[in-house]
């Protein structure tokens, strides 16, 4: 009854308190909210995203029309081949890149397809020459590259310009081998070889299969994917604020000391704080949830997928809150006042969302922050998450994390109370 | 007549302090009496009050409270004493009636013994009409009272007060002295420390006056004064034996 009071009491006072109600649930849902939204393109990682390539096609030719075809079918290109409804020329493309406006330029030289014929052409030769077919080649060929030219914005990140630069090569390597084939066909069938009758197609013969996910897995990372946990973790741990601002005012103002006087309080005042607590973790953690699968997506991002495993979620949703709220406890016993517990609380909480992943993913980290990032209960957490929204992980999985969440509030709270009794002992 | 407090060589000393707060104390409260635990800053009283309501250890000596040991039975004192603080032990963002709601729960009482119980203060008290306001919104005698209040829910046997009319004006001085004589009257004893001298002369049965953690005179106003002929009062009497000399 003694437990069931002090909640109701902590509840009639987080009710009449604004600023901790803001604390507790406004600025988690504007902080998710907005990081998700920061972090969107990050995350896509230029897979989703369209940019405008300029494409100047000085070749005006088979080969500048097959390039045209591929960059079009790219779902992250747009291509733009003329500005203000003009043609561009090489230098107005390096300008406009230059200045920005454009990520990259594709620039195809002149003549490219009538070279890159001959040189075909020359080389099959020489190949059925030696293979006894027809009369050895006697006449040269100029030896000079095509140079496809690729200018990028200074500031474009290094993947993006990997995955033109591939992109390109791909195209053109496809093209390379298509006219060989072909140039191997016209030239055998000029030799009445049988060979002309069938078909050469190696196009399908080699191809890239993307297998990242298991069968179980049910979402991609993305940005809310990411950000809804981590950020669920980080505005847990910010129960520390209320929980020890208020057992701090309740200490300097005096109505501790009541309880004190009141025959064996100790457990029932400290076990209530902490349970109800544990409760607004709870709720804050369904209403994070809840951002990430109804608010958000009405934003034009990605609907959070919370995996099939509810009876895990709930289990993690619990093993955070319990070393949340003991961290908050243990902080609120251990300082003496205001000032010091909110410093070293902020300070902590936002140390421990870094190492955690919050900020980042912790696979982007240097290894020794990686393994750093072990130690932080919100790594656990967010672990635990990954593990059940991402690749859909039975409980046994999650366990591990859910028992170190589990230990580290046990242990928090042990201490919290052995401090709060040796300081009550000591009067 | 039993005793309600009994105080024999209490010595406390606080951990890194060069002397003690508390130095070879004893005093003895009577059941029925109102004892006024006089003393200047410093002296002793709030760390002899720790030590009897079992919130401070005491280094050595004994404390007998209600006959109960206050080193073994702190817990059994607790749930039969009454204290009221100096400082205003209420949470300002609930309503009295909240306050004094939860004060109550944490005591063991609940439903309509509570309720009436709380009818009952809150009306001695005068504030019936403020029981559903804010405590933050309260003027210091209001804060006062129902600090009072919620050290008397449980109907303790002992009441042990600690400036009960700090800040407040006279009319709300003057109801609290004559509640808590009305409390006494109907066989509460209560042990009163303050600065006031007037008010605990008005109030008190018995005094103890003590300093630097010594009981330094004790007896009722007739016993005391005949001790000091040239002291016509407990202020002038507190003044000659504590010395006039400023206490931080």
């Amino acid at each position: 009854m003694k437990i069931l009071a002090t909640i109701r009491k902590e509840l009639l006072l987080l009710l009449r308190d604004m600023g901790g109600l803001a604390m507790i649930f406004l600025m988690p849902l504007i902080l998710v909210t907005v990081m998700a939204l920061v972090q969107d393109a990050p995350f896509r990682d230029y897979q989703d995203l369209k940019f405008q390539v300029l494409y100047v096609n000085n070749d005006k030719d088979s080969l500048g029309e097959v390039f045209e075809h591929s960059l079009r079918e790219a779902k992250n290109l747009e291509l733009v081949t003329n500005v203000n409804g003009l043609s561009i020329t090489k230098e107005q493309a390096s300008e406009l890149v230059h200045s920005g406006k454009y990520k990259a330029a594709i620039i195809l030289p002149q003549n490219a397809s009538k070279t890159l014929n001959k040189k075909v052409k020359h080389s099959v030769a020489q190949l059925m020459a030696n293979f006894g077919f027809g009369d050895e080649v006697k006449d040269t060929v100029d030896n000079r590259e095509i140079a496809i030219e690729l200018v990028f914005d200074p500031v474009t990140k290094v993947n993006f310009k990997l995955a033109i630069s591939n992109a390109i090569e791909k195209i053109a390597a496809n093209a390379q081998s298509k006219l060989i084939i072909e140039n191997l066909k016209t030239q055998m069938a000029a030799l009445g070889s049988e060979q002309k009758k069938q078909v050469i197609d190696f196009s399908n013969s080699l191809v890239v299969k993307e297998t990242e996910q298991p069968s179980t897995a049910i979402a991609t990372t993305n940005s809310v994917q990411h950000n809804v946990p981590a950020w669920t973790m980080f505005a847990m741990f910010l129960i520390l604020f209320p929980l020890a601002g208020n057992f701090i005012k309740e200490r300097e103002e005096g109505s501790m000391l009541r309880l004190r006087l009141i025959s064996g309080s100790s457990f029932p005042v400290i076990a209530g704080k902490y349970l109800f607590y544990f409760m607004i973790c709870l709720l804050q953690f369904a209403l994070m949830m809840a951002i990430g699968i109804y608010l958000l997506p009405k934003l034009g991002l990605a609907r959070l997928s919370l995996g099939t495993n509810y009876e895990g979620v709930v289990l993690t949703a619990m093993a955070v809150g319990i070393a949340a709220t003991a961290y908050g406890l243990l902080v609120a016993v251990f300082f003496k006042t205001h000032h010091q517990a909110l410093a070293f609380g902020s300070v902590s909480v936002v140390l421990l969302a870094a190492l955690g992943g919050v900020w980042v993913p912790t696979y982007v980290m240097p290894p020794t922050l990686q393994a750093i990032s072990h130690f932080s209960p919100m790594s656990w957490g967010l672990e635990a998450c990954n593990d059940l929204f991402l690749r859909n992980a039975n409980t046994a999985a999650i366990l591990p994390n859910i028992l170190r969440l589990v230990c580290f509030g046990g242990v928090l709270l042990i201490l919290s109370f052995v401090i709060y009794k040796s300081r009550e002992t000591k009067g | 007549m039993s005793i309600a407090i009994a105080l024999n060589k209490v010595v406390k000393t606080y951990t890194g302090a060069k002397q003690p707060a508390v130095q070879g104390l004893s005093l003895q409260v009577n059941e029925g009496e109102i004892y006024g635990l006089l003393g200047p800053n410093g002296a002793g009283k709030s760390t002899s009050v720790m030590m009897i309501c079992g919130l401070t250890p005491y280094s050595s000596g004994e404390i007998n409270v209600l006959g109960f040991d206050a080193k073994n039975k702190s817990a059994t004192i607790r749930s039969l004493i009454g204290v009221a603080p100096q400082e205003i032990a209420l949470f300002p963002t609930l309503t009295a009636a909240e306050n004094l709601t939860y004060f109550g729960n944490m005591y063991g009482l609940r439903g309509k013994k509570l309720r009436e119980t709380i009818a009952h203060y809150v009306e001695a008290f005068g504030l019936t009409s403020k029981l559903n306001e804010q405590v933050a919104s309260f003027s210091g005698g209001m804060k006062r009272r129902l600090n009072l209040i919620a050290a008397l829910l449980h109907e303790p046997k002992l009441l042990i007060i600690d400036e009960p009319t700090a800040g407040v004006d006279i009319h709300s001085r003057n109801l609290i002295i004559d509640i808590l004589k009305g409390l006494n009257h109907k066989g509460m004893t209560i042990l009163y420390s303050s600065h006031l001298m007037e008010e605990a002369e008005k109030l008190c049965t018995r005094f103890g006056i003590i300093d630097e953690g010594k009981l330094i005179a004790e007896g009722t106003r007739e016993e005391l004064l005949q001790q000091n002929t040239n002291c016509k009062d407990i202020e002038e009497l507190f003044l000659h034996l504590t010395g006039k000399s400023m206490r931080d």
